[in-house]
C-alpha cells in the first residue's frame, strides 16, 4: 500500500509527537489501566476502606453476587429500564424529527430548541423537580392528569415514573440526531420514489429507514451504554425504594461502594456490568449489521 | 385540503410534545416564587397567588448557594478549557501524524468512553485518598481533563482538514506548534464549541465524584449542594425550587443563546463517526 507521507519529519513534529504520546500513555496508565487492575484485584478481596480490611476471598464476591436476590432484581430492572427508555427515545426521536423536517412545518428551529432543552439541563436538579412533580398531594402529574397515585412510593409505579422522567429528559438528543440524519438524505431519492408511485409509508419504509440506519445504530448503542450506567435519577428520586424495587445495577454499585463501603463486592458487580455492556454492544452491532 | 389537515395534525402533535417538554421548567420557576403553604395547598394554581422572593433570600442565608454556584462555574471553566486544548492537541497528533502504536493509543482513548464509571471510581477514590489530594480541586480536575469523546471528535474533525494547507505553512517555515495554534485551532471552531458545551454540562451536573472528593463546605459544588440542601430541609419545597432554578436556568439561557452551535456540534460528532 502506498502511504501518503512526507519524507521529512521536522524537529518540532518529533517534539510535539513525543509530548502528546508520553502524556497520553502516562495518563491512560494512571487513570484507566491501573484503576481497572486495582478494581479487578479488589473484586477478589473483602475490601473496606473505612476499617482498612483487604483480605483475599477468592471468588466469594462473585458467588455472593449471583446468590443475592437484589442483584438479579437490579439486573432485571436495568434491562427493562434500558429497553423501554431506548425504545421510546428512538420512537419519539424519529417521529418528531420526521415531523419537524417535513416540508409542511415551518418554525423548525423553534421546535428543535424546545425539544432539546431538557437534554442540556443538569440531571440532579431535574430529578429533584420531577420528584416534587410526582408528589401525591400537590405534584403536577397527579393534578394535571387527575391520577391519584403515590408514584415514587409504590413498587409498581416507581420504576415507570423514573423511566418517564428519563425519556422526557433525553428524547431531544435523538430528535437532533435523526433530524441531521434525515436532512442528509438527498432529495433525489424522494423524487425518484415519488415518480415510481410509492406512498408516504412505502417511501419511509424502503428509503428513509434504511438510509437512517447509521444514525439508528449510533443512537441505540450510545443510549445503551449510558443507561446501563444510570444511577442519578434513582439516587435522587427513590433511593432504590420502595424496598429494593427501583435498584438499577449501577445504583447497586453506588449503594454497595459508597453507602455500605463493600468495595470488593461493589467491584465484582461493576465488572459484571462491564462485561454485560460489552456483550450487549457487540450484540447490537451484530444484530443491526445483519439486517442490511 | 388533505395537506392542510396533515399540517394541522403535525403542528398539534409538535405543540403538545413541546408543552409537555417545557411545562416542568415553567412549573419549577413559577413555584419558586410561591410560599411553602401555597406549594402544598390542596387547591393548586399555576401562577403564584402571593408572589414572594423569600425562597431565594432565605436560601442564601441558610445555605451558601452563591458560593457553590461560583465554585461550579470556576471548576467547569477550568476543566472545559483544559479538555478543549488537550483534545485538540491529541486529535491533531493522532490524525495528522503517522507513527508506531498510534492505533493502540487511540484504542485506549476510545476505551475510556466504553468503561463504566462503576469500574474505575472505586480505585480512583482510593488512589486519591492515598495521594492526599482529597478536598482539593486538583482531584476534580485531574481525572476528567482527558476526554475520550473530545479526542475522538477532534480527530474526526482535524483529519478532514486538507493536508496541503498544513504543508504550505510548513514550506513557509512554520513549525508544528505554530501550525497547531494558528491554523488547526482556529479552523476547528465548531467542534471546539460542541466539546466545550458538553464538557461544561458534564462538570456542572456531575454529582458523585465531587461528593466523594470535597469535604469542606466552602469548596463544595452546586450539584452536591442541592442534595445536601434536600437532605437537611426536605420539606422546604420552595427552597428546593429556588435551588433548582439557580442550577438550571443559567444553563437554559446559555443554551438558548448558543443553540445553533449546540445542535451543529451534536450532529457533527455523531454521524461522521
Amino acid at each position: 500500500m502506498l502511504r501518503k507521507r512526507r519524507p521529512l519529519q521536522s524537529k518540532s513534529e518529533v517534539v510535539l509527537r513525543s509530548i502528546v504520546v508520553t502524556f497520553l500513555v502516562v495518563y491512560m496508565l494512571i487513570f484507566l489501566i491501573i484503576p481497572v487492575i486495582i478494581a479487578f484485584a479488589g473484586s477478589f478481596h473483602i475490601w473496606n476502606p473505612l476499617n482498612g480490611t483487604y483480605k483475599w476471598t477468592g471468588l466469594d464476591n462473585y458467588i455472593r453476587m449471583f446468590q443475592y436476590p437484589t442483584f438479579w432484581l437490579s439486573m432485571k430492572n436495568t434491562v427493562v429500564f434500558c429497553a423501554v427508555v431506548v425504545f421510546f427515545r428512538v420512537l419519539l426521536g424519529l417521529a418528531l424529527a420526521y415531523a419537524i423536517t417535513s416540508r409542511l412545518i415551518r418554525h423548525k428551529t423553534f421546535f428543535r430548541t424546545i425539544f432539546y432543552m431538557p437534554t442540556v439541563t443538569p440531571l440532579v436538579a431535574v430529578a429533584y423537580v420531577w420528584k416534587i412533580m410526582y408528589n401525591p398531594q400537590f405534584g403536577l402529574v397527579n393534578n394535571l392528569f387527575g391520577f391519584d397515585i403515590n408514584w415514587l412510593f409504590s413498587s409498581d409505579f416507581a420504576l415507570p415514573a423514573v423511566m418517564v422522567m428519563t425519556i422526557w429528559k433525553d428524547f431531544g438528543y435523538a430528535v437532533i440526531l435523526f433530524m441531521s440524519g434525515l436532512m442528509s438524505i438527498p432529495s433525489d431519492y424522494y423524487e425518484a420514489s415519488n415518480i415510481d408511485g410509492a406512498n408516504a409509508w412505502q417511501t419511509f419504509k424502503y428509503i428513509t429507514l434504511p438510509l437512517l440506519k447509521p444514525t439508528m445504530v449510533f443512537v441505540v448503542i450510545t443510549s445503551l451504554i449510558s443507561y446501563l450506567q444510570a444511577y442519578v435519577p434513582v439516587m435522587v428520586m427513590t433511593k432504590g425504594g420502595p424496598g429494593t424495587s427501583t435498584f438499577l445495577s449501577s445504583y447497586l454499585v453506588y449503594d454497595q461502594a459508597f453507602v455500605k463501603y463493600n468495595f470488593g463486592y461493589a467491584s465484582a458487580i461493576a465488572f459484571f456490568i462491564l462485561i454485560f455492556t460489552a456483550v450487549l454492544t457487540v450484540f447490537s452491532f451484530k444484530l443491526t449489521g445483519e439486517n442490511s | 385540503m388533505k395537506k392542510q389537515t396533515l399540517r394541522a395534525a403535525l403542528y398539534i402533535v409538535l405543540a403538545v410534545v413541546g408543552i409537555i417538554t417545557v411545562l416542568p421548567f415553567v412549573w419549577m420557576i413559577l413555584s419558586s416564587f410561591k410560599t411553602n403553604e401555597e406549594i402544598s395547598a390542596l387547591h393548586q394554581t399555576l401562577l403564584p397567588q402571593n408572589f414572594t422572593l423569600e425562597n431565594y433570600t432565605s436560601l442564601q442565608s441558610n445555605f451558601n448557594f452563591l458560593q457553590y454556584f461560583g465554585n461550579s462555574v470556576m471548576i467547569a471553566v477550568i476543566v472545559t478549557v483544559l479538555v478543549v486544548y488537550i483534545s485538540c492537541l491529541c486529535g491533531f497528533v493522532l490524525s495528522k501524524y503517522e507513527f508506531k502504536g498510534k492505533n493502540l493509543i487511540f484504542g485506549f482513548v476510545m476505551m475510556t468512553m466504553m468503561i463504566p464509571w462503576s469500574v474505575t471510581i472505586i480505585s480512583r477514590y482510593t488512589m486519591f485518598m492515598k495521594s492526599g489530594l482529597l478536598d482539593s480541586y486538583l482531584s476534580l480536575i485531574l481525572p476528567v481533563m482527558v476526554s475520550g469523546f473530545g479526542i475522538f471528535m477532534m480527530k474526526q474533525d482535524i483529519s478532514s482538514m486538507p493536508d496541503e494547507l498544513l504543508e504550505a505553512a510548513r514550506i513557509d517555515g512554520a513549525n508544528e506548534f505554530r501550525i497547531f495554534h494558528q491554523i488547526v485551532l482556529p479552523m476547528s471552531k465548531n467542534s471546539i464549541s460542541a466539546i466545550a458545551i458538553f464538557q461544561f454540562l458534564w462538570v456542572w451536573e456531575d454529582y458523585l465524584w465531587p461528593y466523594l472528593m470535597i469535604d469542606s463546605d466552602k469548596k463544595q459544588l452546586l450539584a452536591v449542594g442541592l442534595t445536601m440542601f434536600n437532605g437537611r430541609y426536605s420539606t422546604d419545597y420552595g427552597g428546593l425550587f429556588a435551588a433548582t432554578v439557580i442550577s438550571i436556568v443559567p444553563v437554559i439561557i446559555v443554551y438558548t443563546i448558543f443553540q445553533k452551535r449546540f445542535v451543529a456540534g451534536v450532529a457533527a460528532g455523531s454521524v461522521k463517526g
